[in-house]
């Protein structure tokens, strides 16, 4: 809709177009023609105003490509195969800054979290019994967090030698609830909700594991994921 | 503790004027309309001096034009189904898009089971459909297009007078679910082209349980529901007169207050966005930031989606009152949101947003506390991934 007056017609030029109503002028045309009377009017449009600043909205996680993220996806170009010759999708790498591959897990008996006293820092032995993902190795590892209500514990599988150096206190056994990590190339675009076989960059038997990615983070150092539904093979 | 109503999308609190001018229609004045005794009179002028303050509120000039129903959904039923088979040996395709209510789209999906075939437009990243995608799906044998004024979920206002031109210069109705936005933005079917709109009396500080159907003299549409010739053989029923009376009275207070509230409700709403997304680490907006209903905010917190019906708990423990998308948090509804899943969310996203919505009685200070509930019940939360507590995401998101 165009404004009549010629100075209605100039400050039209200075309006969206978008007609969206938020002014309470059905139009800018409309708008416009009132401002022309009363200039202050055209505080009143919205998409002047926030028109201007940053992008509110970042892009969803694990939506869609993006350029900044690094994610290679290289289909052919390795053999995507564990130690048995299977399979996998991606390995999940550790984080940079940490001791080792961060995993959440829980006592077979929770209670022990609390009845132990554990605590951030404390270096754990245990073995990862049964479901989800029974392993023949016990694991060792420093602990980065801890849920004494439900027992949850969160840490860093680190290898025997820093038990050996600082000693330890002994799970006995645990269930391996979650892994998370990054992931800088894989053979397909990953989605979260989607289960995959992987292989835990620090895995001493270098067999595939899967799951389900829960959490998809793009970051520019590869995609940080979480996966839970954990099971070998 | 005072409650803190912030779902006004969902519906509103009855303005004390309306309930006023409804009274005497439950005391009084509770003849049918259609019976030829004063009391019935009585009703049958109030339905019809409220459905000529509702044309007025509208722009329509011929208030028969108007017609009343009991809600947004029999009113959008009424134009899908009403429309399509009024003109069903012209032809059988429709023309809707992904992010409408629920009464649209298994409207559509019911017709599509009769034999018409729908077409679902899809939207950009802020749920906004674009002409071009319209004037691609139009064919001769489009009968319907029916487009949603500003979503209910996100707040997004469509074109609707661009969409609407496109349609009519082809000859094709365009219909507009205008229940979120109408009081809040302004509409003049005189001259706007829109050939069916639908509105209800509950989001505007109306009763529950009246809505209407803006329906052009020039459109062809048949009846839904039959029964005694009520409103003009298209709706028959037993008018609810105390409903369309405060439908009337609600339609003119949001009509005349419109341009003093509409600014106020903007300022609130921008005052949460500016907080939320600018100092809470992770969260981020559902919607376009500016061509949104000035009531709306819907924001999703990264590594949190699946937290959002432990939001909203703790935010009602509090006496605040919002929606979430949450599966959970519903006993009908075990879907994502179908909206946010359009707009290119993943499905956790699409369960985990939170939606606030202002209304006329918020004021400043109840904005200002619910920041401070809203910060609080965030920091309690569990993140989905260890590295995120306490609301310090180690995240580097990037579009």
């Amino acid at each position: 809709m165009s404004a009549s007056a010629p100075g209605a017609r100039l400050l039209l030029d200075e309006l969206p177009g978008l007609d969206c109503g938020l002014c309470g002028f059905r139009t800018c045309a409309e708008l416009a023609e009132a401002a022309a009377v009363k200039p202050e009017l055209l505080t009143r449009c919205a998409q002047r105003a926030l028109a201007p600043r940053p992008p509110s909205s970042p892009a969803p996680l694990g939506a869609g490509p993006c350029d900044s993220c690094a994610l290679s996806v290289v289909p052919e170009t390795r053999d995507w195969k564990d130690h048995l010759g299977r399979e996998y999708d991606f390995v999940l790498q550790t984080f940079p800054e940490e001791p080792g591959p961060r995993e959440t897990i829980l006592p077979h008996n929770p209670q022990l979290t609390r009845e132990m006293g554990i605590q951030k820092g404390d270096v754990l032995i245990g073995r990862p019994l049964g479901m989800s993902c029974g392993c023949p190795i016990t694991h060792c590892g420093v602990v980065m967090s801890v849920d004494p209500r439900t027992g949850v514990i969160v840490w860093c599988v680190t290898g025997p030698l820093r038990a050996r150096a600082e000693g330890f206190k002994d799970l006995g056994y645990y269930s391996a609830q979650a892994y998370e990590g990054l992931v800088t190339e894989a053979r397909s675009e990953l989605r979260i909700g989607a289960r995959y076989w992987f292989l835990p960059r620090r895995c001493m038997l270098q067999w595939r594991h899967s799951g389900l990615i829960n959490f998809l983070s793009r970051t520019p150092r590869g995609y940080q994921l979480r996966i839970e539904g954990l099971m070998i093979g | 503790m005072a409650r803190i109503y912030l779902d006004n999308a969902a519906s509103t609190a009855v303005d004390p004027r309306v309930l006023e001018e409804m009274l005497p229609y439950f005391r009084t004045s509770y003849g049918n309309a259609s019976s030829l005794h004063e009391p019935g009179r009585e009703g049958r002028e109030a339905v019809e001096a409220a459905r000529s303050r509702i044309a007025t509120t509208l722009g329509a000039s011929r208030p028969e034009e108007v017609i009343f129903t009991s809600g947004g959904t029999e009113s959008n039923n009424l134009a899908l189904k009403g429309v399509a088979f009024a003109n069903r040996r012209k032809g059988r395709h429709i023309i809707t898009t992904r992010i409408e209510h629920d009464s649209v789209l298994n409207s559509t999906s019911w017709l599509e089971g009769q034999g018409f075939e729908v077409t679902y437009l899809d939207v950009d990243e802020h749920g906004l459909v674009r002409a071009e995608a319209l004037v691609s799906a139009l064919r001769p044998e489009t009968i319907l297009v029916s487009v949603l004024h500003a979503s209910n979920e996100i707040g997004t206002i469509e074109p609707i007078r661009e969409l609407g031109r496109i349609c009519t210069e082809r000859g094709v109705p365009f219909h507009t679910d205008a229940c979120q936005s109408f009081g809040k933005l302004p509409m003049d079917v005189a001259r706007d082209p829109l050939g069916l709109v639908t509105l209800n009396a509950h989001k505007i500080y109306g009763p529950k349980g009246i809505g209407a159907l803006y329906v052009r003299d020039t459109v062809r549409i048949e009846p839904w529901q039959h029964g005694g010739g009520h409103e003009f053989g298209l709706r028959s029923s037993t008018e609810n007169v105390p409903g369309i009376v405060g439908f009337a009275k609600a339609a003119e207070i949001a009509h005349a207050e419109r341009e003093g509230e509409m600014p106020r409700m903007l300022r609130l709403r921008d005052r949460i966005l500016d907080q939320v997304l600018g100092t809470v680490p992770g969260a981020y907006l559902n919607g376009h930031r500016t061509l949104r209903l000035p009531t709306n905010v819907n924001l999703g917190f990264s590594g949190l989606e699946g937290e959002a019906i432990t939001l909203q708990l703790r935010l009602d423990e509090r006496g605040i009152a919002v929606a979430t998308g949450s599966a959970c948090s519903s006993h009908h509804e075990n879907a994502p949101s179908h909206v946010l899943l359009a707009i290119g969310r993943d499905p956790i996203q699409a369960r985990g947003a939170l939606r606030v919505t202002l209304g006329r009685y918020n004021t400043e200070e109840e904005v200002e506390r619910f920041l401070v509930e809203l910060r609080t019940a965030l920091g309690s939360l569990r993140p989905i991934s260890s590295l995120m507590p306490g609301l310090a995401p180690a995240l580097e998101v990037r579009g």
